[in-house]
């Protein structure tokens, strides 16, 4: 009865069920224990997620189900629920599973059981609901559903305090910024349906590209206009620059939904998306271009403000941001040129980092969850400091997140890295032209960025949890560290962050998932086999190593050295400090304008518009003005009016 | 006649009998008034859902050219589609000419249900019971309560009228029957302005409709001068045939009829785009909407409007496909952008929560333009579904708006702040039907919207793609709006000392059906498509056609 295409719509199903119960039964009837079904939901969806993973590995084609089902259906429009495993989607959805499970664990212990604590567990068993939806859709307005429920879920959990200002307005700017990208991907899809035989379904969308591309009629410059707008989505859900301003802003949502839906999963949906459209991406390189040199030109941004900022999550949200760009980073240099084909090499990379950075980046949010919940809600780390002892669990574990993000050898960020940073390396040495020299740029971008991203992760660390101990007012005298129920969380996830590299990056395991259920069944026409490089490995551990032995100087050897390094950059740090004035840059340039053009927009409808009708609307009372002389009740007045007209009338009668 | 025939005159009969008996039962008993208004709407909402059951099980694939009406009263076997029920009969003393003489027709009164207007009319019964119950105690002058009932029932009798018509002359009473008592129920309990406003309304949208049934009766009179037997019909469905017969067959007349479709193209423009309303004639509806009662704003936001979107599918595109092809879709699909555009910057700028929400229909009644007249299926279904859509979305704001006003007497953004905290269940309808609003997927906007999208891509890419801003815009005004009033620390408008309290009973009546209606056609649109799209292809077909013969 387990059977695998059962398990296909169990996976989203029973998150939706948890949701479901939630709302009509659990508020009323056991508020406080609204944790149980969206756990149950999770763990649930985990298994068939696991069985799925196998399926999907034992069968020989992709598992489906639901094609038949139909959601709209008009015309030559069709959209159905169709759901399709392939090796990408297993491995996303034992990720998003797994760790929603854990989050969802955490969270109980976490939240504070008041009336608020139903409409938390129902939003993110929603969300978990859609996530699955979203990696599991096998078309692209199913997928865009999907898309928009995780960005509504995120939106109504990043403004769940929504009594707090700042919270309010980061959850409308969440939705929004968010929603601008949409559009891309909106027309994206429309141009997608338009050109490429007029289905929706990604089965029949790429097998259409590729014959044109076979027959040398494909429209090189619509594939290029679609590739963009598919990423222009991209980039909004995964917050890369321009799009990028939300992200940090949705730090003001409990922990584990910056755990959840703003390191591990959500925002990682764009790089899903471009990764899934790899046979698009694959044969429209000035589109990967594109996306590469967001990617870098996000990755260094982020890391250049995570080093200066003091606020833990949000040094946490910028580095999600700098993660978010090596993925991109990745997917935008699997070029194709020749017999150099990089495109399963690249998409191996981004989805790898994205599995590992789940671990990590979750982890160390839920760590960072763990210190704001025992210093009170205090987060700012000029605040608190040489927890170490005082918070024994929240230290090891955070230790290892950090370690991993870090890129220390032999830890799971190391290995993932480590592949981005061989494929745009690749893509400089077998590009030619101008493409060279900027993945030479991007590949040294990224070089630095990693030691930029040591450094800020070391900084974070130790200004946390080494040094003199110092509490803040709000923590009172006892903090207490990790309960059980957040402990276990955060233990499993440190293992996960130690360990899924080095047990799955040079055996190889994950390639061969992907490279066998999915890459040679959609692009083998894009994919060519590569070696590893040894130089690169030995290279990239020791900037690591440098930017974390710079943070130790500067945050533990001698810590009065920081301000004066500070001092001595004022201009550089002030700016990363403010975070390059992108607020304020969108301010001025963008909500400014719109407000003011809706304002003119206002008074133009109230004024001219609705005055020309009135001017109109007097057409009649002038009319009536100007003939209103002849009624003058003078009887004389009218005899003589008479008698002309009757002549008149006779005149004209006789001389016709 | 048969049972569903008999309904749908009940559908009829219900709301003018109620406001019949209303208005005689007086001043004296305002509560019983308020019984009657409640138990006659629900009942018409129990007939129409009937009917509605009964048209998706009994409607068949059909292969026609025009439209096929179905539960027609007065039809007969051989003719099931048409009715034998004469209102002013011209061969009434004369005998019927012998062959080849003039075949002179009826005004009928020609009923009848298809799927462009069952579902219209499914949602002004479901509207009509909301309005009633949001009215319980907005009505202060309980000596007028029975005059406001009276008006509002014969306004929903209007309502349906219009949408089950199928003579030309019966079609066009109604549509203007219905400015009376909206006219009187925005005068007498509206707002500060609503002098102004119930006269404005009033003579514009009739300055517009007048010219419109010019342009419909010359469809008339052509259509008996130029065809062979003479033949004077006021059904659509015929008159539909018969032009459509004549532009294909009468070659000779060519360059004539290009001309007279432009002339009837305009005639219809002008009643049915401010009707509508279409940037840039929709000035009167802002102000209109913000003074009238909530019941008025309701009605004139969930239907009033659709009549004309109505009339464009049911009258304009069939009965000039050419003029529709070569005018309409440059000119009503720019205007259709300008006002989405236009219309949500408007709307984001108000400081009248009330103002906003009107202004956001300017906004949405241009998506179902502009999916219209991309004149293929998707579009025009599309186009169906958001008048439903905006009929259900936009109503419920009202009510929402309506609410809130009921309890703070004020409707200014700015003295607002966090009522979320306060008004729990009402924040969450607020926040459910905004997202409806702003289309988000598995709520209903989202199925209009990518139908209209869609469809107009195939047509106009360029015009698609402008549209898009919606997308965004719209979330802009109604997200920020949330932002503003719900979320947020507290601040309540001075009350006066009554205690404030969240949703009643009464109020969740008038809420929850269309809020499971959103949900419903957000999830499984699927029948509602299925059911319309004989009667939207029957449009699309003719213009397809058109368009072939054009090229």
């Amino acid at each position: 009865m387990f059977s695998p295409e059962m398990c296909l719509w169990m996976i989203p199903f029973l998150p939706l069920l948890g949701s479901v119960i939630i709302v009509t039964l659990g508020r009323r009837m056991f508020p406080d224990r609204c944790h149980v079904p969206c756990i149950a939901g999770a763990i649930g969806a985990c298994v068939c997620a696991v069985v799925v993973f196998v399926g999907v590995i034992s069968e020989t084609t992709p598992l489906r189900f639901g094609r038949e089902i139909a959601w709209i259906q008009v015309g030559n429009f069709s959209a159905n629920f169709s759901l399709r495993a392939d090796g990408l989607t297993a491995v996303m959805l034992v990720m998003v599973t797994f760790i929603g499970s854990l989050i969802a664990i955490y969270s109980a212990g976490y939240m504070e059981v008041d009336e608020s604590y139903p409409r938390f567990f129902a939003a993110v068993s929603a969300f978990l609901f859609f996530m699955t939806g979203l990696v599991l859709a096998n078309n692209f307005v199913l997928l865009y559903a999907c898309w928009e429920g995780v960005g509504l879920c995120s939106y109504l959990l990043i403004g769940f305090w929504y009594e707090k200002p700042s919270a309010a307005a980061a959850a409308r700017k969440a939705f929004l910024v968010t929603r601008l990208g949409d559009i891309g991907l909106f027309i994206g899809i429309l141009i997608l349906w338009h050109n490429f035989g007029h289905s929706l379904e990604y089965d029949d969308i790429f097998v259409n590209v590729k014959a044109q591309y076979d027959a040398g009629v494909l429209d090189h410059n619509l594939l290029y206009w679609a590739c963009i707008c598919l990423f222009i989505g991209a980039a909004g859900k995964s917050a890369q620059f321009p799009l990028h301003v939300w992200l940090p802003d949705a730090m003001e949502g409990p922990s584990p939904v910056s755990a959840l839906i703003h390191a591990a999963t959500m925002v990682t949906a764009g790089v899903y998306l471009v990764a899934r459209c790899t046979p698009l991406f694959g044969l429209a390189p000035d589109a990967q271009l594109l996306v590469a040199c967001t990617g870098g030109f996000t990755a260094l941004l982020a890391a250049l403000i995570a080093v200066t900022q003091t606020d833990l999550k949000r040094v946490l949200a910028y580095s999600t941001l700098s993660q978010l760009g090596y993925m991109f980073l990745a997917l935008g240099s699997g070029v194709v040129v020749g017999e150099h084909k990089l495109a399963g090499l690249a998409v191996t990379a981004a989805i790898f980092h994205l599995f590992t950075h789940a671990f990590f980046k979750a982890l160390l949010f839920l760590a960072a969850g763990s210190v704001m919940h025992a210093m009170h809600d205090v987060i700012d780390m000029t605040k608190f400091g040489g927890l170490k002892k005082v918070l024994p669990i929240t230290h090891w574990t955070f230790l290892c997140g950090a370690a991993a993000l870090a890129g220390i050898p032999l830890l799971s960020g190391f290995w993932s890295k480590d592949e981005i940073l061989a494929t745009t390396y690749e893509a400089w040495h077998v590009s030619g032209g101008a493409a060279s020299g900027i993945y030479c740029l991007l590949f040294f971008t990224a070089l630095f960025t990693a030691g930029l991203t040591a450094f800020y992760t070391a900084r974070a660390y130790f200004m946390t949890f080494h040094g003199d101990e110092k509490l803040p007012p709000e923590a009172g005298e006892h903090p207490h560290d990790a309960t059980p129920i957040m402990a276990w969380p955060l233990m499993i996830l440190a293992v996960g962050a130690v360990g899924v590299g080095i047990v799955l990056g040079p055996t190889h395991l994950f390639e061969s998932v992907l490279e066998k259920k999915w890459i040679t069944a959609q692009f083998a026409h894009l994919a060519s086999p590569h070696s590893t490089n040894l130089l690169l490995m030995v290279t990239s551990s020791v900037v690591a190593c440098i930017g974390v032995g710079i943070a130790y100087w500067l945050y533990v050897a001698d810590p009065s050295a920081a301000a004066s390094v500070a001092s001595r950059m004022a201009s550089i740090y002030d700016l990363s400090r403010s975070k390059f004035y992108f607020d304020e840059i969108y301010e001025l340039a963008v909500v400014w304008p719109m407000n003011a053009f809706a304002f003119i927009c206002r008074v133009v409808d109230q004024y001219v518009l609705d005055g020309l009708v009135d001017l109109f609307g007097q057409v009649p009372a002038v009319f009536g003005y100007l003939v209103r002389p002849v009624q003058n009740g003078l009887v004389q007045f009218y005899a003589l009016l008479m008698a002309l007209g009757l002549a008149g009338f006779l005149l004209s009668v006789l001389l016709r | 006649m048969d049972f569903y025939s008999t309904l749908l005159i009940l559908l009829l009969v219900i709301p003018a009998l109620a406001a019949l008996v209303v208005a005689l039962v007086g001043s004296t008993q305002p509560l019983l008034v308020r019984q009657i208004s409640l138990g006659t709407t629900v009942a018409s909402l129990a007939v129409a859902c009937v009917l509605a059951f009964g048209f998706l099980s009994t409607r068949t694939e059909m292969k026609e050219r025009t439209f096929r009406p179905e539960f027609v009263p007065g039809a007969t076997a051989d003719a099931p589609h048409a009715t034998t029920w004469n209102l002013i009969d011209f061969n009434m003393g004369r005998e019927r000419s012998a062959k080849g003489g003039p075949k002179l027709g009826a005004i009928q009164f020609y009923v009848g249900l298809d799927g462009m207007n069952i579902w219209l009319v499914v949602l002004t019964t479901i509207l009509m019971v909301a309005s009633v119950l949001i009215s319980w105690n907005a009505i202060k002058d309980e000596d007028r309560v029975h005059e406001f009932h009276a008006w509002l029932l014969l306004l929903g009798f209007a309502l349906v009228g219009v949408f089950i018509a199928f003579d030309i002359i019966l079609f066009y009473v109604f549509f203007e029957l219905t400015l009376v008592p909206l006219f009187f129920m925005i005068g007498i309990w509206g707002g500060p302005e609503r002098r102004y406003a119930a006269r404005k309304f009033f003579i514009y949208t009739l300055a517009g409709s007048v010219i419109t049934f010019l342009g419909l009766l010359a469809v008339v009179v052509v259509c008996y001068n130029k065809t062979g037997q003479h033949i004077l019909t006021f059904s659509i469905p015929e008159l539909v045939t018969i032009f459509n017969d004549l532009l294909t067959n009468d070659v000779a007349n060519r360059t004539f009829y290009e001309n007279f479709q432009f002339w009837v193209f305009l005639a219809m423009m002008a009643g049915f785009a401010i009707k509508v309303p279409l940037f840039p004639v929709h000035t009167w509806l802002p102000l209109a909407h913000v003074e009238a009662p909530t019941a008025g704003s309701v009605l004139l936001a969930g239907v009033l409007l659709k009549m004309g979107t109505y009339g464009f599918m049911r009258l304009c595109l069939p009965l000039a496909p050419d003029a529709s092809i070569s005018v309409g879709v440059p000119v009503i699909g720019t205007l259709s952008v300008v006002g989405i555009i236009y219309g949500a910057l408007c709307a984001k700028s108000q400081d009248d929560i009330k103002k906003l929400v009107a202004y956001s229909s300017v906004s949405h009644l241009g998506f179902c333009t502009l999916g219209m007249f991309a004149l293929n299926s998707t579009g025009l279904t599309g186009s169906l579904l958001q008048m439903i859509n905006h009929g259900l979305s936009t109503g419920a704001l009202f009510l929402l708006v309506g609410m809130i006003y009921e309890r703070y007497h004020t409707r200014s953004i700015a003295e607002y702040g966090g009522l979320g905290s306060k008004l729990k269940i009402i924040t969450f309808c607020m926040v459910f039907i905004s997202l409806s609003s702003v289309g988000l997927p598995g709520l209903n906007g989202f199925v209009g919207e990518a139908l209209v999208f869609f469809g107009m891509f195939e047509t106009r890419m360029g015009l698609a793609i402008l549209g898009t801003a919606g997308i965004i815009l719209g979330a802009w005004y109604l997200i920020s709006m949330l932002r503003e009033v719900f979320f947020g620390a507290l601040k309540e408008p001075h009350t006066e000392g009554h205690e404030v309290e969240d949703i009643t009973p009464r109020e969740i009546a008038a809420l929850a059906p269309i809020m499971a209606v959103c949900l419903l056609l957000g999830v499984y649109p699927q029948p509602i498509l299925d059911s319309v799209k004989p009667d939207v292809d029957v449009v699309a077909n003719i213009l397809k056609d058109r368009k072939a013969k054009m090229n």
